[in-house]
């Protein structure tokens, strides 16, 4: 039975005429990776930070473990159970690895052991290590050490890997991975297709403060993400000629590959068939639909590395 | 509890920051050992540069008249004055320029003419008989109801002749030519003394004593130095710019970086913060007066000790400008311009408000202004506090920086923002 540990209702975060979040609804349940996926300026950060009690909120409802993020009482108790990576992670420089995540653990009435923090993020070797001599990957590291000494019960990730060299992202990408073995419910905000594909239980598309789709990453490619791929490598015109005669989604890119769309596995073989009667001695490549796709349809654009939504 | 690990955090992370422990600690006991250099008196006593042209001689070309000569000493007898004599052919002005040379100087010169020495001797004699017979004159009223016809007779007419004499004699002033430069600030100080010495010599040859005697009582229990008096002011100071600048820019890099964003999403509360804050500017101030007065104790041989009143008042001193700290980096978005900004009230604030000048030295308006500045009432506070013995005016004070203590905390506060909008 799924457990909502976020429910938001028409949430709507106005500022003067902007729209920043525009009635939006979702629910977060327990022990899920959630991620919210969209270009700079689509309302996640503002949305998270509505969860973490950090912004009011215009109008709707937003609850995090059943309490009301608008209500003083509440937001005690919510700053109790959630742990919190905020974008662009910083803590004081000239303090150790250690005497940072003490600091936010002090915060709290009670706190995991800090050392045993440091040994599930892989930092012992650093722990004496001033902050401001860490690397990208490293401090983002602290910052989720920090975000779960606490021992929370859902951990709000914003943009946990922007600006990380890729070797960095996949290293926080192993955290995320072992916080869901360790049982936390984790809302991801990322603008990296990639990210979200391959961390989510389930992800919500946002654009332009509106959510656009939601559902498990196979439900989205799968309803959304269109056909199949199938690349011949430096086809070029003659065979992109023979299998136009047979099938309809047939181009020539200007790699001189060959591109045929297929509904299915049948036509698929199909496809196989006729290139094994051409004997032709050719790479083949089967290219499957990806979040990246979904995006591109339903949103009509890519995200940048930088973030940003190119039409 | 919360606040007491910020306060910990906080100081942590200052205490390790080399720049922070420059402008905080460093730079006001470099300050202070400048200041100390120039008014403790370690490094010989003040000179003025005086250049005097002596053209009364005995002889044309020859030795200057006894008198003269014996003024150049009086002055030189003050130890005010580092005194070169400019040959009595040369122009002064060009010779003394040449003098300073390239890079030139504050030009004073004093030129004692020709016929110093007659014209005082004359003009003293007349001086001498008006006086004389003014005494005698005096007496004369005083007595004459007890003289006879022929004893009144004569005394009047003694005192005819006296007079006849007195009135034969030419009115004789010599004159001293002082050529001092407009842009020469000491400049009113050497014409004083200079003008002193020439009333004393005035005395010394009618014969006249002084009958007003000068006794000099310090008004301090223990003996002090000038360097007793400049460290409140300089402690003062810099507990100023400490939460103006120093905090300023602390909370505004520690906004820009998120840090006070990373905090509020924790149970701590805002008023946790501030409190953590202020204690850790108040830590800092204690350690920068007490390593102040260290130093002091070291090196200028200086017998301040803080009393409860003057830690109370670096508490409470703390606790304003902490309060200004915040209100400023509430009030502005970016780092550099809270920075400037800190810099901009701190400077003048420093400078106005009687730390390192006196306020009397001020134009009237200035005077007016300086009532207006925090740092006027702490200074004050910790001078009569430190200094003065005097409880009256530290209670005045005390109380007046209080009550601007909880003030800027209560503004502070309030632009401190804990939560986006």
């Amino acid at each position: 039975m799924e457990k909502p540990v976020v429910e938001v209702n028409s949430l709507i975060k106005q500022y003067g005429k902007l729209k920043a979040v525009d009635g939006i609804s979702f629910k977060v349940n327990e022990g899920e990776v959630f991620a919210f996926l969209g270009p700079n300026g689509a309302g996640k950060t503002t949305t998270v930070e509505i969860l973490e009690c950090l912004r009011p909120l215009t109008d709707g409802s937003a609850k995090v473990f059943g309490y009301d993020v608008t209500k003083n009482a509440d937001v005690k108790e919510i700053k109790k159970r959630i742990g919190v990576l905020p974008q662009d992670f910083s803590a004081l420089e000239k303090l150790t690895v250690k005497e940072n995540i003490d600091l936010i653990g002090d915060m709290y009435g009670q706190h995991l052991d800090v050392a045993k923090v440091i040994e599930l993020l892989d930092l012992q070797d650093k722990t004496n290590e001033r902050f401001e001599n860490l690397s990208g990957g490293l401090k983002q590291r602290v910052g989720v050490a920090a975000a779960l000494v606490n021992d929370p019960q859902l951990v709000f990730l914003d943009e946990p890997t922007t600006g990380l060299d890729p070797k960095a992202r996949r290293e926080v990408w192993a955290v995320i991975t072992n916080l869901k073995k360790l049982q936390k419910t984790v809302f991801l905000t990322t603008h990296y297709m990639e990210e979200a594909q391959a961390l989510a239980d389930r992800i919500a598309i946002i654009d332009k403060g509106k959510i656009v789709l939601t559902g498990s990453p196979q439900e989205l490619i799968s309803e959304h993400g269109g056909l199949k791929v199938l690349i011949i490598r430096k086809g070029e015109k003659r065979v992109a000629d023979i299998l136009q005669e047979k099938y309809d989604n047939v181009t020539l890119d200007k790699s001189a590959d060959v591109l045929v769309k297929v509904d299915d596995v049948n036509e698929m073989w199909q496809v196989m068939a006729t290139l094994t009667e051409m004997k032709l001695n050719k790479e083949i490549e089967i290219q499957s639909p990806t979040i990246e796709d979904v995006f591109l349809k339903v949103v009509g654009g890519r995200i940048t590395e930088e973030g940003e939504l190119k039409q | 509890m919360r606040a007491i690990t910020i306060f910990k955090a906080v100081t942590k992370n200052w205490m390790r920051s080399r720049s922070g422990l420059f402008f905080s600690i460093l730079f006001p006991i470099l300050l202070l050992l400048v200041f100390g250099a120039i008014f403790s008196n370690t490094g010989g006593s003040t000179n003025f540069n005086l250049y005097i042209q002596n053209l009364d001689r005995t002889t044309p070309g020859g030795n200057p008249s006894g008198l003269s000569a014996a003024f150049v000493d009086a002055l030189n007898a003050t130890k005010a004055f580092a005194i070169t004599n400019v040959p009595p052919e040369e122009n002064a002005t060009s010779y003394v320029q040449k003098a300073l040379g390239p890079l030139g100087g504050n030009i004073r010169i004093l030129i004692i003419s020709e016929g110093f020495q007659d014209d005082l001797l004359n003009g003293t004699l007349k001086v001498r008989v008006g006086i004389s017979y003014s005494t005698l004159n005096i007496s004369y009223q005083y007595f004459a109801p007890y003289l006879n016809d022929s004893q009144r007779i004569a005394f009047q007419q003694g005192l005819v002749q006296m007079q006849q004499y007195n009135e034969s004699l030419p009115e004789r002033k010599t004159s001293l030519t002082i050529m001092l430069d407009v842009s020469d600030q000491p400049a009113m100080i050497v014409r004083n003394i200079i003008t002193s010495v020439a009333n004393a010599f005035n005395y010394q040859l009618i014969g006249a004593e002084n009958v007003i005697q000068f006794i000099q009582t310090p008004v301090t229990s223990t003996r002090l130095t000038n360097i007793d008096f400049y460290i409140p002011g300089v402690t003062a100071a810099f507990i100023m710019t400490n939460g103006v600048i120093g905090l300023t820019s602390n909370t505004s890099e520690f906004k820009r970086r998120g840090i006070i964003k990373r905090l509020s999403l924790t149970p701590l509360s805002k008023m946790d913060w501030i409190i953590g804050n202020i204690l850790s500017q108040t830590l800092l101030n204690l350690l920068l007066t007490a390593m102040m007065l260290m130093l002091g104790w070291v090196i200028f041989n200086v017998r301040i000790i803080p009393d409860a009143f003057a830690i109370l008042l670096i508490f409470l001193g703390s606790v304003m400008f902490s309060g200004i700290g915040m209100l400023l980096s509430g009030l502005v978005k970016d780092v550099e311009a809270a920075s400037a900004i800190g810099n901009a009230i701190a400077f003048p604030m420093m400078f106005l408000s009687g730390t390192y000048f006196p306020l009397e030295i001020m134009p009237s308006y200035l005077q007016t202004f300086a009532k207006i500045l925090p740092l006027t009432y702490f200074s004050e506070g910790l001078r009569y506090a430190m200094i003065y013995n005097y409880p009256e005016g530290t209670y005045v004070n005390i109380a007046i920086v209080a009550a601007l203590a909880v003030g800027f905390i209560i503004v502070g506060s309030l632009v401190t923002k804990w939560k986006e909008k």
